[in-house]
């Protein structure tokens, strides 16, 4: 008796797990697949924390998500009508402008070396220069030729990834408890409690991160608006992108501002400064306020610890890698942190 | 279908059909879901959930897990991290605590037990787990036959706050009632052997004098 429900057990175990390793294989190998799904899983994670709103004021759910869904069909429609042809527009204006970056930071080139030669009766050889500026043109060029293929898999996306939100955000309460029907009576208390330790982790991260983001955006947005600086719109969505990255993220997001400022305006026009005053403020209002209240509470992680998930999460995921492995590497931490209280005692 | 066929053909129906003929067969129809209606006609008939209306049993239904065990399963384990407040269904549980003063050969396999209570249908336990926060089970939970068990979890409750929180407040005024009920009786019983125990002093230095 007692055999056979040990081996009636183990076989319970053996299937959950194969049964995990086997999807998570399937969905890791196929990335046409993940990447639609990572964002609409993301997307979920943002939205999500509206739907109780909803239900509390009486609508079921099926109801609320449909509101929740039909809102956030109206709000996107609005930028892809208004803002397309900006943001189209502010795109080939920096392809014209590319050029005049390019002369520009050549005639300064050539300006320093004769400084230098005349201060220091040194020539700075070419090859160096010659070989970084084709570096980047050549790299440019790439991304602008992946453009239409980067375009494709876009309209694909467009049409999985709201299916799949829609889903999600329905009936995701009840896939859950479907998943948990299969957990082992032995490890189901721990399995549940860990794996909703996990979810509400990256969930708070991904929701405080997509706040955090939006605000520095938006600072830089009417930042730039009220100085008059082009690209404005494009610069700030940048910002907000390129914030979400933890440490490199800010110096990522001011760069193209820097090359804009000096192009356009010179290091010593007024411009260039209000930009630069601009970029850290923004920044300082970020770690001052938006990162101590909203971020810092949810993942303790040792900076170090940081810098290298990100680091490994870029080798794999590229930018994508970057913005999941904070919460990835907390809720790492927490697992192995359970696992050796279930080892070592505790 | 038996029983309602009659041998002669002339039996008179009624012109209307009586609404609760219409209402037995709606309920008995197969495809009326009268599986889900077993849940929270199980939790109607359990003493703490008395101040819950139909439907917010209803809305606790879908937040709670059904977990089957086999003879002698264990369900949790004293010392283990615990999350849950469960119910029996059916079946019976025994509550059994390991002797506090190990043998000298302490092996795992030849602790000691000491039975608690066996509880059975209707029964509830692991309610601390409920609102601890880290909760380490005291005993040990062991199905004594097949059983079937509803369980509460803590991230149950949580999304039970979020979304249903007049829900979530019944749920936790029927549990913290449970808890009150039982630190009641454990201060009755402190009092009772704090006197048992003074008692026993006095004895002592009657005697030593």
């Amino acid at each position: 008796m007692k055999m056979r429900l040990n081996s009636n057990k183990r076989k319970r175990i053996i299937f959950f797990f194969l049964l995990i390793v086997i999807c998570i294989g399937f969905i890791w190998s196929l990335p046409r697949l993940s990447i639609p799904l990572m964002i609409s899983y993301v997307l979920y994670l943002i939205v999500e924390p509206t739907i109780p709103h909803l239900i509390k004021l009486g609508f079921e759910r099926n109801l609320a998500v449909i509101i929740i869904f039909l809102s956030l069909a109206i709000i996107s429609i609005i930028p892809v009508v208004v803002l397309v042809p900006t943001i189209k527009m502010e795109v080939e204006n920096v392809g014209i402008y590319l050029p005049k970056v390019e002369t520009y930071v050549k005639t300064e080139y050539e300006e320093i070396q004769q400084i230098v030669l005349q201060k220091a009766g040194i020539e700075i050889n070419n090859e160096y220069f010659k070989n970084a500026l084709i570096y980047v043109t050549d790299n440019l060029q790439k991304i602008i030729i992946n453009i239409p293929k980067l375009l494709a898999s876009l309209l694909e996306w467009l049409l999985v990834i709201p299916f799949l939100l829609f889903f999600f955000l329905r009936d995701g309460f009840s896939f859950k408890r479907v998943i948990l029907k299969l957990v082992p009576n032995e490890i189901f208390e721990r399995t549940y409690y860990l794996s909703n330790e996990l979810n509400k982790k990256i969930g708070d991260y991904i929701f405080a991160k997509f706040i955090e983001a939006s605000i520095v955006g938006i600072i830089i947005f009417v930042g730039l608006l009220l100085m008059g600086v082009r690209f404005a719109f494009l610069l700030g969505i940048i910002a907000a992108f390129t914030n979400i990255v933890p440490y490199l993220g800010p110096f990522l997001g001011l760069l193209p501002a820097i090359i804009l400022g000096l192009v356009e305006h010179g290091i010593q026009s007024p411009e260039f400064s209000g930009i630069l005053i601009l970029y850290l403020a923004a920044n300082i209002i970020d770690l001052g306020f938006v990162f101590p209240i909203l971020v810092s509470k949810m993942v303790n992680l040792h900076p170090i610890i940081v810098v290298i998930s990100v680091i490994i999460g870029s080798h794999y995921f590229g930018v994508a890698g970057m913005i999941i492995s904070i919460p990835l590497a907390a809720a790492f931490k927490l697992a192995v942190a359970q696992i050796y209280f279930e080892i070592y005692g505790r | 279908m038996g029983g309602f066929k009659h041998d002669n053909e002339e039996v008179d129906l009624p012109e209307r059909l009586h609404i609760g003929v219409i209402k037995y067969f709606w309920q008995s129809s197969p495809y009326n879901p009268s599986k889900k209606t077993t849940i929270p006609h199980f939790l109607r008939n359990i003493i703490v959930f008395k101040d819950f209306s139909d439907y917010e049993l209803y809305l606790l239904s879908k937040f709670i897990h059904e977990r089957t065990y086999e003879n002698g399963e264990i369900i949790f384990k004293q010392g283990d991290l615990g999350i849950g407040f469960y119910l029996i269904y059916y079946g019976n549980v025994e509550i059994i605590v390991e002797k506090e003063n190990p043998s000298s050969t302490s092996t795992t396999e030849n602790l000691e037990y000491n039975l608690v209570t066996c509880l059975e249908k209707k029964d509830y336990f692991g309610e601390l787990a409920l609102l601890q926060e880290n909760s380490i089970r005291s005993a040990t939970a062991i199905a004594k036959n097949a059983c079937k068990l509803i369980g509460i979890f803590k991230p149950d409750l949580d999304e039970l706050i979020r979304v249903h929180p007049v829900v979530a407040t019944k749920l936790l005024q029927s549990v913290s009632m449970i808890i009150a009920e039982r630190l009641y009786s454990i201060t009755k019983e402190v009092k009772v052997l704090k006197y048992k125990l003074s008692k026993m002093e006095q004895l002592n230095e009657n005697e030593v004098k």
